[in-house]
């Protein structure tokens, strides 16, 4: 199945990483902006996670890219945004298990009041009508539950087709497929079919909502590992302060409302 | 009575300042939030004008300019991305580097502008962060899920100047500086592979 597949991907993952295991040299303690520079990139496998890096992007520029650009070409944008939609409401599970694990009530309440709303207004969540009601929608993942439990993140890690993680995110993405009703319902090669379209589909709509992103990155920097490695620990720290910040309360409508935090 | 005399006192400034309107009762600094989304709004207007405008993209080109260096603080955005090699550079690559660096930065926004064709922006909240104001916006383009882009706005200067784009949680001269660092610390951490680089990448898109 496809936990099991999953799992054995990333054994193979680190039995490779091990067998080409190699480290950043520290730079020496005379040299204080020089280290300072070091812990603050927090990459200290920087060797292994570039050849990750190189076997990423051969995979991407062959295979992904091409078909997040053929489905971008073929599908009109308002297809597009449905087939996202949809996707997001069916990870309502992971959301709303997470939402709960993080002890944010409201974010609980807004999964649910989405995935009512658009499952049944919405036309099994092609339409994100809950939005315009009052029930905006954001992201959760075991990996930022655990860092809202205190977690550090480790070092950085370029994982082979997963992309940017960390050790933190990296168990986060395990618990979060674990947690996944889809991973475990139904047996036989039809379920097993629907699922892995549904990752593939997904794979495409993620890669392709980035695709000018991406092709501008890679155009324009002159390290682009360095920086996709930037940009993925700023996204991620910054989804993490979101969720942290999101201290709404739960008093009901009708009851005295308490005076509100002052904002940052 | 010390509590009562302060209470007193307090409510005798309350009078005054209320007394004397709203111009001194609001502290200077109060306002510098809404005076700084009002720039970022007519900086931003100004952007969209010049990208759904008509003119062939050398003209373009020129008009991005002038918004950029009215508006944009690009000397200290260039100095922030060098980072510690900033203070090793002697003064002629500072300067050099200071060059390119706008020439790059220009190369990149012009390079973007088909693909920001037919884009627009709502205004988000303004608010102070330490000495500066962040202005948040949400940038709508075609074939793109919007963005949550946050502009950082400092006063240091005398006039505002836009220092920093956040987009979706990323500084555009945090990720830059980490590019050039990269790059710096994979080449002998020498300035002048970082100007050589630079010089190439305005080379081939110039």
């Amino acid at each position: 199945m496809r936990a099991v597949t999953f799992s054995k991907l990333l054994l193979s993952a680190c039995l490779i990483a091990s067998t080409v295991a190699a480290c950043a040299t520290r730079p020496p303690a005379s040299d204080p902006a020089a280290v300072a520079e070091y812990e603050e990139t927090n990459d200290p496998l920087e060797p292994t996670n570039r050849v990750f890096y190189v076997i990423n992007n051969g995979i991407d520029t062959v295979l992904l890219r091409p078909a997040a650009q053929a489905y971008r070409f073929v599908f009109p944008q308002p297809v597009r945004n449905g087939v996202h939609n949809l996707l997001s409401n069916l990870s309502t599970p992971v959301l709303l298990g997470n939402d709960i694990l993080s002890a944010k009530p409201r974010r609980a309440g807004d999964t649910t009041m989405r995935f009512l709303i658009n499952s049944t207004v919405g036309v099994v969540g092609v339409f994100d009508v809950a939005k315009d009601w009052g029930y905006p929608a954001h992201d959760a993942s075991f990996g930022t539950t655990l860092a809202l439990w205190g977690l550090p993140e480790g070092p950085f890690l370029f994982l082979p087709v997963l992309g940017p993680s960390n050790p933190r995110d990296a168990v986060g993405f395990g618990v979060d497929t674990a947690m996944d009703p889809f991973t475990w319902v139904g047996q036989g090669a039809a379920v097993t079919a629907l699922n892995w379209s549904r990752y593939a589909v997904s794979a495409v709509d993620q890669r392709e909502r980035v695709l000018d992103a991406v092709d501008q990155i890679k155009k324009t920097a002159l390290d682009p590992y360095a920086t996709f490695r930037s940009l993925y620990r700023q996204h991620r720290a910054s989804e993490i302060e979101e969720a942290r910040n999101d201290t709404r309360s739960t008093v009901p409508v009708w009851f005295p409302q308490p005076t509100p935090a002052p904002k940052r | 009575m010390l509590t009562r005399r302060i209470l007193l006192k307090l409510t005798g400034a309350a009078t005054v300042m209320a007394a004397l309107g709203p111009m001194l009762a609001t502290p200077a600094r109060a306002d510098s939030a809404q005076q700084a989304a009002a720039f970022v709004k007519s900086t931003g207007d100004a952007l969209v004008a010049v990208v759904n405008g008509p003119g062939s993209p050398a003209d373009k080109r020129r008009q991005l300019q002038q918004v950029i260096d009215a508006n944009v603080d690009v000397d200290e955005i260039a100095r922030f991305c060098l980072g510690r090699f900033w203070r090793q550079a002697t003064p002629e690559q500072q300067k050099q580097y200071m060059s390119l660096f706008h020439d790059v930065l220009l190369n990149n926004i012009t390079a973007k502008l088909g693909d920001y064709k037919g884009v627009r922006f709502e205004m988000g909240r303004a608010q102070e962060r330490e000495d500066t104001d962040v202005v948040s916006t949400t940038v709508e383009r075609p074939n793109n899920p919007p963005t949550q882009v946050d502009w950082i706005v400092s006063g240091a200067s005398g006039h505002p100047k836009i220092i920093d784009v956040v987009a979706e949680g990323t500084s555009l001269r945090l990720t830059q500086r980490s590019d050039y660092a990269s790059y710096l610390s994979r080449n002998g951490n020498k300035v002048e592979a970082l100007i050589e680089a630079m010089r190439h990448q305005v080379a081939q898109n110039g």
